[in-house]
């Protein structure tokens, strides 16, 4: 059972901003995988990227997200009174007699934002999480998908990435999950998005600052 | 990004309500804030750890109910209007006059709304607590046609609320219909907190309140363990309890599957012989499922014993007298029209207070003796040209989901008859 936040070892190697140069090099690997994306230079310019991205009244649902936190994003999709924030929605359901209802909500958003825990050089994209709850709108049940990334979250290769994952992310999340919900997390469902298929769907908001975990 | 997504509880600060169980203002704001979907935490008063959390110093009972929002400013004693407000959800009419107003957002009112802008009319529904109305705090409808797996009252206001606001109807919260008055072939209706609505026809969609039950002391003890309807915001708060539901229709056999899952023991008391005159066969069998309801016929609650709480009631049965412990009562036995508001218009009301349209306006002599128009009125026209009504409010509408929407729906074609009538074509 881990008690403590990452090592000093992962915490050098993972928490590093990239370079200027690599994110424009990132955003031309993603383009090349059918990903948009959008360069920005801070938080507050990636918050105003997903104003601009997300349409007046859309069905949204805002993933758990540190990123999203942290630059308001998540304040604007619940309590702006722009958009149709899910999250509020599915907290007021009745878990039993509306359960059917929830998964089908929950499962396909018009839009769904959230962030990931690490993106190769290469453009690829990794996600975990532990309910799995998260990753099916991503995959393809969202109608489109708005992720913000911050720059300390680029690896060379998918090893590193899976190291990062399991060796920095995984800790911090642990520890989040025990003071939040009380409950341990868990790597129990992993995503590797290696190209986006539909186009137009996904949107990468790259940030030049470090976001989240 | 985390990795834990079980609860999808909002990330942002939500409302916290301090204030004590036994407290009519405090149900009501808990009511309110369930109703339109707005999470809260409901912290006890005497819950002394977690107040000193949030009140270095403790509270004044005199402030009681505290809310606190989550902008961070603070409410005290607050209010359903205070509190709506802090969320910025009273909005101001965006037009001087509209096409169509729509008093009340139920099922009839939200269904106008959708119709009446879809086709372009300037539409505004004005709704005193929540859009929904009475269908809004169904735990599941399951006859209401295209969806075959059911569909809660509260999931089908939320999307009628969606499409409604999408087509560009305007939804005024939390405020009430005061005076109604004709201004010249139109109508202004006067809102609780002074707005003033002007348009060229009205539509009366403001349902039932809930009959009250005349037992001596039952209506003292209102948010105190009596309750009328059978909201969400009591149910989590009934775990382990006794409850009691009264009523015999659907809406109580609503009450009884919600709270069977979260009290000890639910009694249906139902005056009647029997449920099956008045609830739906699917609900009866549903409820006669449940391993901890009861069903009592030939029932009637004669007295109930309190202190600051309710705590038993008396039920009378077939020439017998049972007293039973009950932590709460909820009571649903059919309604009384809303009506007041719009009083000075002078509106035919058959002899329940259920406003007369059309042809049934033929039926007392009287009715249209002030109708100044050489045409007879239309369907769901009341007996004041371009003032409709439907869903229950209405004489003789069929008090199902289904029928409302239907009504909200067919009275709009008929506003538009209306409009072009006054446009002179």
């Amino acid at each position: 059972m881990i008690t403590e936040g990452p090592s000093k070892k992962a915490i050098a190697e993972f928490s590093e901003l990239a370079s200027e140069q690599q994110l424009r090099s990132l955003a031309e690997a993603l383009g090349r995988n059918g990903v948009n994306v959008s360069l920005v230079g801070s938080g507050e310019e990636a918050r105003d990227a997903v104003r601009s991205a997300l349409p007046i009244g859309a069905e949204v649902y805002n993933n758990t997200s540190r990123t999203l936190e942290v630059i308001g994003v998540a304040e604007d999709v619940e309590r702006s009174g722009l958009y149709q924030p899910l999250r509020p929605r599915l907290y007021q359901m009745d878990r039993e007699m509306q359960g059917r209802e929830m998964r089908q909500l929950a499962a396909s958003p018009d839009w769904v934002v959230g962030s990931v825990h690490a993106v190769t050089e290469g453009g690829s994209l990794l996600l975990a999480s532990a309910s799995g709850s998260q990753l099916g709108p991503i995959v393809s049940g969202a109608g489109h998908v708005l992720l913000v990334v911050g720059g300390q979250k680029v690896v060379p290769d998918l090893e590193a990435g899976m190291r990062r994952l399991y060796e920095y992310c995984f800790p911090l999340e642990d520890l989040r999950a025990k003071q939040a919900y009380g409950v341990p997390s868990g790597v129990n469902n992993v995503l590797i998005i290696n190209k986006a298929v539909a186009p137009g769907r996904m949107t990468v908001v790259l940030v030049n600052q470090s976001l989240g975990f | 990004m985390s990795m834990i997504d079980y609860d999808a509880r909002p990330v942002t600060p939500q409302v916290v309500l301090v204030g004590q169980r036994a407290s009519a203002a405090g149900y009501s704001i808990r009511d309110f804030l369930s109703r339109n979907g707005v999470p809260y935490e409901w912290v006890e008063a005497d819950d002394a750890g977690r107040v000193e959390q949030l009140f270095t110093g403790g509270v004044d009972p005199a402030q009681l109910p505290l809310c606190i929002l989550p902008s961070g400013e603070r409410l005290g004693p607050a209010t359903v209007e205070g509190v709506a407000t802090g969320l910025g959800m009273v909005s101001v009419p965006r037009l001087s006059e509209y096409d169509l107003t729509i008093v009340g957002a139920g099922p009839a009112g939200l269904a106008a709304a959708v119709y009446a802008a879809s086709e372009g009319l300037r539409a505004v529904a004005i709704e005193s607590l929540a859009p929904g109305g009475q269908a809004g705090t169904t735990s599941m409808i399951e006859n209401y046609l295209g969806f075959p797996q059911g569909i809660s009252g509260g999931e089908l206001a939320t999307r009628a609320t969606a499409q409604a606001r999408r087509f560009g109807a305007e939804i005024l919260l939390a405020r009430r219909l005061v005076d109604l008055t004709k201004d010249g072939p139109g109508y202004v209706a006067q809102l609780s907190d002074g707005t003033q609505v002007r348009s060229r026809s009205l539509l009366l969609a403001s349902g039932v309140d809930w009959r009250r039950l005349e037992v001596p002391g039952l209506n003292d003890l209102l948010g105190s363990g009596v309750y009328y309807g059978a909201g969400p915001s009591e149910a989590v708060t009934c775990n382990g309890c006794q409850v009691a539901i009264v009523g015999g229709g659907n809406s109580a056999g609503q009450a009884v599957i919600r709270f069977s899952r979260y009290a000890a023991r639910v009694t249906l008391l139902v005056r009647g012989s029997s449920l099956d005159a008045s609830m739906s066969q699917y609900l009866i069998d549903q409820v006669r499922r449940i391993g901890n309801v009861e069903i009592r016929t030939s029932s009637e609650v004669v007295d109930v014993e309190a202190d600051a709480h309710l705590r038993a009631i008396v039920v009378a049965s077939r020439g017998s007298i049972d007293r039973l412990p009950t932590d709460a009562l909820f009571v649903c036995i059919g309604g009384v029209p809303r009506t007041k508001g719009a009083a000075s218009v002078g509106l035919a009301l058959d002899a329940a207070g259920y406003v007369r349209t059309g042809a049934e306006l033929s039926v007392p002599a009287d009715a249209l003796d002030r109708w100044p128009l050489s045409r007879q009125p239309l369907p769901l026209e009341t007996n004041v040209p371009g003032l409709f009504a439907a869903g229950d409010i209405r004489s003789g509408s069929i008090k199902r989901c289904a029928a409302a929407i239907g009504e909200g729906s067919m009275a709009v074609a008929l506003v538009h008859q209306r409009l072009a009538e006054l446009s002179g074509e």
